[in-house]
C-alpha cells in the first residue's frame, strides 16, 4: 500500500536538522544570521495563521502552507523568494492542496486588510511590503510548485493525535496538546521528524504538564523514546527561546528583507 | 493513515528538485485532447522513451494553477500500482525570456502565445500506453475474445480496488481514460476529476461527475454523498459495452440518461433502494409507469457468470452495489474460459480515441462530399466501419469511392488479421456497431500523416497472425443484427475526448454542455 506516511514523499525528505537550518549564501551576502532565518519563518507562519483566521479555512490548511513555506526555504532564498509574497501564496496553494480552496481575490482582500491593522503595529509605514495583487500570488504558486517540485502532500500529527490521545486515557488534555502540536509549526520540526513522533512529544509534554503518570503506556509503544523525548525536548527549548524573543528583533530581522522585491 | 507499521520504508529516491524543462522532450504527434489541455506523444530526447505529455492548460485561470491538477498530482504522487497510470515527472516550459536568448523550444509559439512563464506552460508526463479501451474496441474489425475481455476487466477492477482501499474514487471510469499497453496491460488514467474521500469525511460532494454514459443513478438523482459505489457503476457500463459492442446507455441528457437505465434495470423504489425517495431530484426524474427489470431478458445472449456479474454491477442501489474486491472474487474470473495472461494479447498499433474520433471527422467530412456528389451511402453510425479486405467478405462491403482525402494508407495495414470473429451474420458483421458500412473508413492515421515524428510507420505490422482465438464464444451481438432493443444507437455526437484528457473529455454527449464545463471549483 501505497498512500501511508511511509512511503509519501514527506517522509523520503525529511531531513536532518542542519539541512533544514541552512541559510543561503546570497541571504547571508546581505546579512542574514540563521537566527534571523529562523525568526522571519517563524514570523510568517504566524502570519499564515493570522490570514486564515480571517479567510476561515482549517487548521490543517495552516499546517500545510507553513509546511510549505518552511520547505521552500530549504531550497530558495528569501531574497529571490521574498517571504511576505511566499506566506500567502502557500496558504493559497495549501488551500486548493486540502480541498478548502479559498478565491485569491479574498485572499488579497485579506493581506489589505491585515496591513492596515496587524502589522502597522509592527512596522509603522511598513504596511506597504505585504501588499501584493492576485497577478502576484498566482505567479509566486507556480514557482513554489516548482520549488516543492510538486510535493504537494503533507501529512501532519493531528490525526495521530487524537487517536494516541485516547488510547493513552487523555482525552482530557486534547486542547493542551492540539495547541502544542500547533505551535510546533513555529519551528522545523515538521520537516525533520514522523508526524506522529511529534504527535507522541506533544503527549509527553502534555502529560509532563499536566503531571500525569503514563510511562506504561508509552512504553507499550514501539517507538524510540529517545527520539520522542528529543523532540520534547526541542519543544521545550523552542518555548524557553520564545520568551526572548521581542519585536523588535524580528523587526530586525524583517527589516533585511528591505524593500519589495 | 499518519500512524502506518513501521518497517515498510521504501529505499528513497533521492529527492531531485526542481522541474525539467518540456525541451527535453521532443513532440511527436498529438494523442489526446480535453477541456485540460492536450496530449501529445513525446519523446525524450537523451533517453529515447516514449512517453506521453499532458499540458495542464492554464489560460483562462483567474485561480492560479488548477485545483483539478493539483488533485490529479497529489493523487497520482500517492498511487503506486500497474494498473495505475505511471506520472513520471512534471515538466515546465522554458517559457519565453529564455528562449529570446536562443534556445527555441519545441513549443516555443505556444509559449510566446501565451505570453507568461507559466501560461500554457506546464505539462505532466507518463508512461506512454498505446491504445485507450475505446480507442482499440473502435479499430475497424475489431472483435475482443472472452478471455481477453476478461483480463482487461481484471485488471480494471484490480486498479479500481487499489484506488479504493486507498480511499480515491476515480469519478470518470470510462473506455477512453483506461489505457492499454501492447502488452496487454490496462491502467487508469486521467485523474482529473478523481477525489479522496475517507469514510469518516461527511462532505458534500459534487454530483456533477462521471461522463453521462457512465454515471449512475445515484448521481444523477443528484446524491452529494456517495462512495467507491459510482464507479463501480461505470465498470458495469463497460463491462456490457465490451460484451454488447456498444455502449448501453448512451443517454443525450440527464433525463434521458436516467430513461435509459431505468428501461433496462427497472424504476427505482423503496423496496429495492431503500433511501431512494430521499434523494434531492428523486421526485423529478421518477418514472411515470413502472418499469420492469429487464437486464436478463435484453442481454440473455451474454454467458451466465458474465451476466450474473452485470448484474451486481448494475444494481440500482449503490449500497447493493458489488465492490471492486467482491467483483474480483466473481465466478466469472474463475470459470473457462479463464482471463487471459496480458502479455498473450495481440499488438496491435497504436489507437486511441483521439485519433479514431479524428478519423471518423474525416469521415463525416467524406460523407458530406459524397452527399453533395449524390453517391449513395448511409453512414451515420459513429464508430467506424471495418476495413474490408478481400476475401473477408462482409455483406455490407461495398465498392466505395476511395476518397483522395485518405485513400492512399488505407492498404496500409492488411484487415485480416485484426477480425478475432468470423463474420456472424450478414446483418451484423464484425463491426461493432451493426449499421455501419463505409468500407472506405480504414486505417488512415491522419494525424501521422500530417504530423510528422517518427512514429508513423506502424510499429506491429498485422499481417500473417493467426486470429489467436477461435470464432466461438465470442460476445457481442451477433446475429441479432441491428436489433437493438431499445438501445438504438442514436449517432452520438463525439465531444472532444483524449485518454489523457482532463474533466469534460469524452465521448458522452452534451446536455448543455454539461460534459464540457469545468468541474474545477466543485469539491
Amino acid at each position: 500500500m501505497a498512500a501511508n506516511f511511509w512511503n509519501s514523499t514527506h517522509h523520503k525528505q525529511l531531513l536532518d536538522p542542519e539541512e533544514a537550518d541552512v541559510v543561503h549564501p546570497i541571504d547571508k551576502e546581505r546579512g542574514f544570521t540563521l537566527e534571523d532565518f529562523k525568526l522571519i519563518k517563524m514570523h510568517m507562519a504566524n502570519y499564515i495563521a493570522r490570514l486564515a483566521q480571517n479567510v476561515k479555512v482549517r487548521q490543517r490548511v495552516v499546517a500545510t502552507a507553513v509546511t510549505y513555506m518552511r520547505r521552500v526555504y530549504t531550497r530558495k532564498s528569501m531574497t529571490e523568494y521574498d517571504p511576505r509574497l511566499v506566506a500567502p501564496s502557500c496558504l493559497y496553494l495549501a488551500s486548493k492542496a486540502e480541498e478548502s480552496t479559498v478565491q485569491a481575490r479574498l485572499l488579497v482582500f485579506y493581506i489589505k486588510k491585515l496591513c492596515n491593522n496587524f502589522f502597522l503595529t509592527w512596522y509603522l509605514n511598513s504596511d506597504e511590503k505585504y501588499r501584493y495583487e492576485i497577478k502576484e500570488i498566482l505567479e509566486m504558486e507556480m514557482k513554489i510548485l516548482e520549488a516543492l517540485n510538486y510535493h504537494l502532500v503533507v501529512f501532519h500529527p493531528y490525526r495521530a493525535l487524537s487517536q494516541l490521545l485516547q488510547d493513552a486515557g487523555m482525552s482530557d488534555s486534547t486542547q493542551l496538546a492540539w495547541g502544542l502540536v500547533n505551535d510546533t509549526y513555529k519551528t522545523d520540526l515538521i520537516l525533520i521528524h514522523p508526524p506522529h513522533l511529534i504527535a507522541l512529544a506533544c503527549i509527553y509534554v502534555a502529560s509532563v504538564l499536566k503531571d500525569k503518570e503514563n510511562t506504561a503506556w508509552f512504553e507499550e509503544l514501539r517507538v524510540d523514546m529517545n527520539v520522542v523525548k528529543n523532540i520534547a525536548m526541542e519543544i521545550l527549548d523552542f518555548y524557553d527561546s520564545h520568551k526572548a524573543i521581542t519585536d523588535d528583533r524580528v523587526n530586525a530581522a524583517m527589516h533585511k528583507l528591505g524593500l519589495k522585491a | 493513515m499518519a500512524i502506518a507499521a513501521p518497517g515498510q520504508l521504501n529505499v528513497s529516491e533521492s529527492p531531485s528538485w526542481g522541474s525539467r524543462s518540456v525541451d527535453c522532450f521532443e513532440k511527436l504527434e498529438q494523442i489526446g485532447e480535453g477541456t485540460y489541455g492536450q496530449v501529445y506523444m513525446a519523446r525524450e530526447i537523451r533517453t529515447g522513451e516514449i512517453v506521453a505529455l499532458k499540458k495542464i492548460r492554464m489560460d483562462n485561470e483567474r485561480e492560479g494553477f488548477p485545483i483539478t491538477a493539483i488533485r490529479e498530482i497529489k493523487i497520482l504522487k500517492k498511487l503506486h500500482h500497474e494498473n495505475v497510470i505511471k506520472l513520471k515527472e512534471i515538466v515546465t516550459s522554458p517559457g519565453p525570456e529564455k528562449d529570446e536568448q536562443g534556445r527555441p523550444g519545441k513549443l516555443y509559439l505556444i509559449d510566446i502565445i501565451d505570453g507568461n512563464k507559466y501560461k500554457g506552460g506546464i505539462y505532466m508526463v507518463f508512461e506512454y500506453m498505446d491504445h485507450d479501451l475505446t480507442g482499440l474496441a473502435d479499430r475497424p474489425g475489431m472483435r475482443f475474445s472472452v478471455p481477453q475481455i476478461k483480463c482487461y476487466m481484471r485488471q480494471l477492477l484490480t486498479g479500481l480496488h487499489y484506488c479504493h482501499v486507498n480511499q480515491v474514487l476515480h469519478r470518470d471510469i470510462k473506455g477512453s481514460n483506461l489505457l492499454i499497453d501492447n502488452e496487454g496491460n490496462l491502467k487508469l488514467a486521467d485523474f482529473g476529476l478523481a477525489r479522496s474521500f475517507s469514510s469518516d469525511h461527511n462532505g458534500n460532494l459534487t454530483n456533477r461527475v462521471i461522463t453521462l454514459w457512465y454515471r449512475p443513478p445515484e448521481l444523477l438523482l443528484g446524491s452529494t454523498k456517495y462512495g467507491p459505489a459510482v464507479d463501480m457503476w461505470s465498470v458495469g457500463c463497460i463491462f456490457a459495452e465490451l460484451l454488447h459492442g456498444k455502449p448501453i446507455f448512451p443517454g443525450k441528457d440527464e433525463p434521458e440518461q436516467l430513461n435509459k437505465i431505468f428501461e433496462l434495470c427497472g424504476a427505482p423504489d423503496e423496496v429495492i433502494w431503500p433511501g431512494v425517495s430521499k434523494i434531492p431530484w428523486y421526485n423529478n426524474f421518477k418514472p411515470t409507469r413502472p418499469l420492469k427489470r429487464r437486464l436478463r431478458e435484453v442481454f440473455r445472449h451474454f454467458d451466465r457468470h458474465a451476466l450474473e456479474l452485470l448484474e451486481k454491477m448494475l444494481t440500482l442501489d449503490p449500497s447493493q452495489r458489488i465492490s471492486a474486491k467482491d467483483a474480483l472474487d466473481a465466478e466469472y474470473f474463475w470459470a473457462d474460459p479463464l482471463p487471459c495472461d496480458p502479455k498473450s494479447l495481440p499488438k496491435y498499433e497504436s489507437s486511441h480515441e483521439f485519433q479514431t474520433k479524428k478519423k471518423r471527422q474525416q469521415q463525416r467530412q467524406h460523407d458530406d462530399n459524397a452527399k453533395r456528389q449524390k453517391i449513395q451511402h448511409q453512414q451515420q453510425h459513429a464508430r467506424l466501419p471495418p476495413i474490408q479486405q478481400s476475401g473477408q467478405g462482409h455483406a455490407q462491403m461495398r465498392p466505395g469511392p476511395n476518397p483522395a482525402m485518405h485513400g492512399s494508407q488505407a492498404q496500409v495495414v492488411a484487415g485480416p488479421s485484426h477480425h478475432y470473429a468470423k463474420p456472424r451474420g450478414a446483418a451484423a458483421g464484425p463491426n461493432r456497431y451493426p449499421q455501419g458500412g463505409n468500407p472506405s473508413g480504414g486505417y488512415n492515421h491522419p494525424s501521422r500523416g500530417q504530423g510528422g515524428g517518427g512514429y508513423v510507420s506502424g510499429p506491429y505490422p498485422p499481417q500473417g497472425r493467426a486470429p489467436p482465438y477461435g470464432s466461438s464464444g465470442m460476445p457481442g451481438p451477433g446475429p441479432r443484427g441491428g436489433n437493438n432493443s431499445g438501445y438504438g444507437v442514436n449517432a452520438p455526437n463525439y465531444p472532444q475526448g483524449g485518454p489523457y484528457g482532463g474533466p469534460g473529455a469524452g465521448r458522452g454527449s452534451n446536455m448543455g454542455g454539461n460534459r464540457n464545463q469545468q468541474y474545477g471549483w466543485q469539491q
